[in-house]
């Protein structure tokens, strides 16, 4: 299949396109950013001689170009340098691999909980139209979306973790380390960043399938004497699939966002926290490979669902 | 991530709790057991430790794992009267000379033994300009270390040098006994993440942000001492996520408290909580050299209107005093005993000195603060009372302490929020805030009669009469109000019921005191 | 879109009460209150609510209700102010490139896509960090953020109509491109920009809120929503009426504002509703 060869190849050139201006604006604008790395780090007992020693050791006297090439040179191997205040001489790579699952587990778990939560709302209310029912799921959609994150993460700690004592407050026990662990202590922060995502997917579902309901094909299965059940998942369900993967691919970009606020307030060791650390102790090594790993994930993220939909519904590839 | 101890932390990481566990209770968990081996001591509201070389250590975190691992020459006892440590007796030979005597026999955590030319290595490391010690000024009066044998030390400064004895304590001066025969040749870098010391216990893993793991050095000096085969460290940045972790039962002790919880707390079973004042100063730092804060009038104007009491009800929800002065009333023998007038809320007098002033009602200022919320209140609490009763139209701006920090060194400020935390000589306050030379002298604050005062202080070594010299200085001091005094906050520590042995000192002496923890 | 339809329609009749009461509360409420926002009381610090302080007091015994109104007034100009001059940029940027397409559509695109694929939040982070705290600052993050979305959907609904009969009976008439895109282009093509106006005018909110709430926003003594929320953080155990009050008042507020684009995007155009 040519055509559907050449469109992968042209996105996924796109992503890596993209990718590489975007290491170039965050290395530009980090460059551009107050506050010389070397005083940060040295502080005080800066002097000329032990800024110069610095600046070589980190490769920070060569020419603006060389160092963005190394940079990058060092990024295709995952090495993004030493840390220079938040963990000071720390490898970064080491802190990412060390954080990056713990990030990608709260995330996929947060998506799990809203697909989950989306499906069952939205599939009601499309199934009961303008009654009580869909008007209850669809106003619980936009409480959803209305709710700050973090403040509604604050809320489940005063009501399930203050009041009634069900699940820990803080802190966030790695999967390496116990499965059902990090299922349970993962689950508040998990749900605060599902719930405004699953208000979305919820509306998205609901639209979709009632759009596809009134689709003249539904009603030739309807002629063929389909059971109502099977035909509503049948048609119904796999037409509505692709705008639903666009969006649950479209709010990974929200998803990770709210990771970041969401791992600082209960205390999950991830690369979210890790930013907002860095970010307090201008390491601006630290800030920026963080700022592309969250980019990379983006863009990953994005080729998949692309692909996805491609294999859902080959006309796109054209 | 000490990488060379990884495999050893796994191996005890199958047999024992979770270490970056910290505030996990899981239902299925287990009761709390009577007697311990690991005890879990978790170091709240902070979450960096850079670097633990002592000589490299700036932060109160790094500190507090520091003094577990390494010894000094001398010690605080319990009631604060500096003890022998690694030194079995000092003497003062001369009014210059001071000559230490070694314990025989003290192990590094390697095996190899510690003797006087360690003790030479260390302060010699600090004074050495390339290693760049933050703690090098302390030990620049030292002319000359003596070694005559393994077993004793002759420090000898240029004069006498009364600040000696406190800056060879385990605290926060960087002098921790380091061993000679790996730092030779090694290098600093290694050593920073895989510091080997005489200390009680030591390190068996780091995880950047998350935990550490210490084990019993089990050759150390003191007889039954550590208790505990096995401390965990967790780093739990928020102070009130350290609350849950103990009242959960998933820690055992805490290195602090929040404020606002401790009322709260004292009354709660499942607790005990330690706190006493702290030997710290909070204080409002001016640019003696730039307007308005270089007319003493103004100055004074400040010190009137503004009601401290208030502020420790408001910015410490009442978990501290006021201060009379910016040595520490735990320092007791230097601190100035009663409030001077200058330092109390008096709204006459006040308007009186804004009279005299070359400034007026109207006068605009940015008054620069950092940090978590607590630090942030104190700035508007300052601004907001100053601006009520002189009618100043003062202003915060808030921006993050090393910027705070590096501004006021270059005098890029006209006035920010301030304060020290765990030095435990007065001279590391007045001396180096008040004196024309000293090191954390950011006003710009010069006055030869107060220089006199504290550079005989320095010279004093009756503890008495030292420390009459401090008064007298600070009174003098005051009366220009270069900074603004305004509270001291008390030290916390959080245990859980069963915990015994753990003795609150009011620097805070978190690592050092859990060697003496049997029962967790 | 009428008057008329606006009002039977239940979602957006509801968005607009909500919205308006807000306007009011928050434009109006200061100055019915009796308190002022920084006016302190040491000695009633932390009172629960009640009559006198429906919200409560703070650590610094201000009333809370009206440092909220007062913070609402922040947070909303910073957020109007950013996703104004989004609109500003994303708009010209979408409309030129959408109506010439070729190279500068691909450009202007790639910019896009670039801006687009870093999580929202995270963008507003890193500006935080280049370019230092503060309140110029956080409405400019929350333009960066929201660039992109304006430039794209102006760009596709440029592209739609570029060759529609009143488009091209414009540019046999002689008018000049400006005039043809802002005059011709633009009013009808006004309704999902619109709608998505008044989304992003509730998420800048949010973004304002998180970036202050963890202390790399707005900095204190200003009173945005976030800042008093990250003091009300502090002494969540103890009094968590500050945090969590706020904390409703903004879902309030963004729950108008949500209701009202959903209902402008019904009226429009019932079949745009993938809510970006």
């Amino acid at each position: 299949m040519p055509s559907s060869l050449k469109y992968f190849l042209t996105r996924l050139s796109g992503s890596l396109i993209t990718m590489l201006v975007g290491t170039i604006v965050v290395f530009l604008v980090m460059k551009a950013a107050p506050g010389d790395p070397a005083l940060i780090v040295l502080g005080d007992y800066a002097t000329d001689e032990t800024v110069a020693e610095f600046n070589r050791k980190h490769g920070l006297d060569a020419p603006l170009m060389s160092q963005y090439l190394d940079w990058l040179g060092g990024l295709i191997q995952f090495d993004f340098g030493q840390s220079l205040s938040v963990s000071s001489g720390e490898n970064i790579g080491d802190l990412l691999l060390y954080r990056l699952p713990n990030t990608i587990f709260v995330g996929v778990y947060a998506i799990l909980i809203a697909v989950t939560l989306s499906l069952v709302l939205g599939t009601l209310a499309a199934l009961n139209r303008g009654t009580s029912v869909d008007t209850s799921a669809t106003s619980l959609a936009v409480l959803g979306v209305s709710m700050p994150d973090f403040w509604f993460g604050y809320m489940l700690i005063l009501g399930l973790s203050i009041g009634l004592g069900w699940f820990p407050s803080y802190g966030f026990t790695p999967a390496s380390e116990s499965l059902a662990g990090a299922f349970y202590s993962g689950f508040l922060p998990a749900l605060a960043i599902a719930a405004p995502m699953a208000a979305v997917f919820t509306r998205t579902l609901r639209t979709a399938l009632i759009e596809n309901l009134d689709r003249e094909h539904v009603m030739v299965a309807k002629a063929m004497g389909h059971s109502g059940r099977f035909r509503f998942l049948h048609h119904v369900f796999r037409n509505s699939l692709i705008p639903y993967i666009t969006v649950v691919g479209l709010q990974i970009r929200y998803l990770l966002g709210g990771v970041v606020i969401i791992e600082r307030i209960f205390g999950i060791n991830g690369v979210g926290s890790l930013m907002v650390e860095a970010a307090f102790a201008r390491d601006f090594f630290v800030v920026q490979a963080c700022a592309v790993v969250f980019l990379g994930i983006v863009l990953a993220v994005n080729y998949v669902v692309d692909l996805i939909c491609a294999m859902l519904d080959p006309r796109r590839v054209r | 991530m000490t990488r060379s101890n990884t495999i050893s932390r796994r191996s005890l990481l199958k047999s024992g709790a979770a270490a970056t566990t910290v505030a996990m209770v899981p239902f299925w968990a287990g009761a709390a057991q009577a007697s311990c081996s690991t005890l879990r001591a978790g170091i709240t509201g902070y979450n960096v430790i850079n670097t633990l070389d002592p000589g490299q250590m700036t932060l109160i975190p790094e500190a507090y794992m520091v003094w577990g691992i390494f010894n000094c020459l001398l010690k605080f006892d319990e009631d604060m009267n500096i003890v022998p440590d690694l030194a079995e007796s000092y003497e003062s030979v001369s009014p210059t000379v001071l000559r230490f005597k070694l314990r025989e026999g003290v192990k590094f955590h390697d095996g190899e033994e510690m003797t006087s030319e360690d003790v030479k290595f260390t302060i010699e490391r600090l004074q050495d300009e390339a290693f760049g010690s933050p703690h090098r000024s302390k030990f620049s009066a030292i002319t000359e270390i003596r070694t005559p044998d393994d077993y004793t030390v002759e420090i000898e400064t240029e004069e006498p040098f009364a600040p000696m004895l406190s800056y060879l304590t385990n605290t926060r001066t960087g002098s921790q006994i380091v061993p000679k025969h790996i730092l030779e040749n090694g290098s600093n870098e290694d050593f920073a993440s895989n510091p080997i010391g005489t200390g009680p216990f030591k390190l068996v893993s780091h995880e950047p942000g998350a935990a550490l793991e210490l084990a019993a050095h089990d050759a150390y000096f003191e007889e039954g001492l550590p208790k505990v085969q096995t401390v965990e460290v967790p780093l739990i940045a928020e102070e009130s996520a350290g609350v849950t972790a103990l009242l959960g039962g998933s820690i055992d002790v805490t290195s602090t408290a929040p404020f606002a919880d401790v009322p709260q707390l004292e009354e709660d079973d499942r607790v005990q909580v330690l706190k006493q004042a702290g030997t710290s100063t909070r204080f409002v730092s001016l640019n003696n050299s730039v307007a308005p804060f270089d007319d003493v009038h103004f100055r004074r104007a400040l010190s009137y209107a503004f009601d401290r009491q208030a502020m420790v009800n408001v910015v410490l929800f009442g978990e501290g005093r006021a201060a009379n002065g910016i040595i520490p009333s735990s320092i007791s023998w230097a601190a100035t005993q009663e409030p001077p007038e200058l330092v109390t809320l008096n709204q006459e007098k006040a308007l009186a000195e804004l009279e005299k002033s070359k400034y007026g009602a109207g006068t605009e200022a940015t008054v620069l603060t950092w940090g978590s919320s607590w630090w942030k209140r104190f700035a508007e609490v300052f601004v907001l009372q100053v601006n009520q009763v002189l009618g100043v139209n003062f202003k915060v701006e808030v921006s993050d302490s090393g910027t705070v920090y590096q501004r006021m060194q270059t005098g890029d400020v006209q006035a920010s929020i301030w304060g020290w935390l765990g030095l435990v000589d007065p001279d590391e306050y007045a001396y180096e805030v008040y004196h024309t030379d000293g090191a954390r002298n950011f006003e710009n604050y010069s006055n030869p009669e107060v220089d006199k005062l504290l550079e005989a202080a320095r010279r004093e070594t009756d503890l008495e009469a030292r420390g009459a010299l401090y008064r007298e200085a600070e009174a003098l001091a005051i009366e220009d109000c270069p900074v603004l005094p305004c509270f001291e906050s008390n030290v916390h520590n959080l245990l859980a019921p069963d915990v015994e042995g753990f003795v609150q000192l009011p620097y805070s002496a978190f690592g050092a005191q859990l060697s003496a923890v049997g029962n967790c | 879109m009428k008057l008329r339809h606006f009002l039977h329609n239940r979602t957006a009749l509801a968005g607009l009460t909500i919205t308006t009461l807000f306007l009011l509360a928050v434009f109006f409420g200061p100055m019915l209150s009796k308190w002022s926002s920084n006016q302190h009381d040491f000695m009633n610090a932390l009172q629960a609510p009640s009559w006198a302080h429906p919200f409560g007091t703070d650590s610094l015994g201000r009333d809370v209700i009206t440092r909220v109104l007062e913070g609402a007034r922040i947070s909303l100009l910073i957020s109007v102010s950013g996703v104004f001059a989004a609109m500003v940029f994303g708009i010209t940027a979408g409309l030129y490139s959408g109506f010439y397409g070729g190279w500068m559509d691909v450009v202007v695109m790639r910019v896009v896509d670039l801006l687009f694929a870093f999580p929202a939040f995270v963008l507003a982070l890193f500006l935080m960090v280049a370019l230092g705290y503060g309140v110029t600052n956080v409405a400019l993050a929350i333009m960066l953020v929201y660039l992109p979305i304006f430039a794209r959907i102006t760009r596709n609904m440029t592209e739609t109509v570029r060759n529609d009969a009143y488009v091209q009976a414009a540019q046999v008439m002689g008018q000049g491109v400006p005039r043809i895109l802002f005059r011709e282009i633009l009013p009808n093509i006004s309704a999902p920009i619109l709608v998505q106006a008044t989304i992003a005018i509730a998420f800048g909110i949010v973004i304002e809120s998180g970036l202050s709430f963890i202390g790399l926003g707005v900095q204190p003594p200003t009173p945005s929503l976030g800042v008093i929320m990250a003091d009300g953080q502090e002494y969540f155990r103890r009094s968590p009426w500050v945090l969590t009050l706020t904390g409703l008042s903004v879902t309030i507020a963004l729950l108008g504002l949500n209701l009202l684009g959903d209902g402008i995007r019904d009226l429009s155009d019932p079949r745009l509703k993938v809510r970006e």
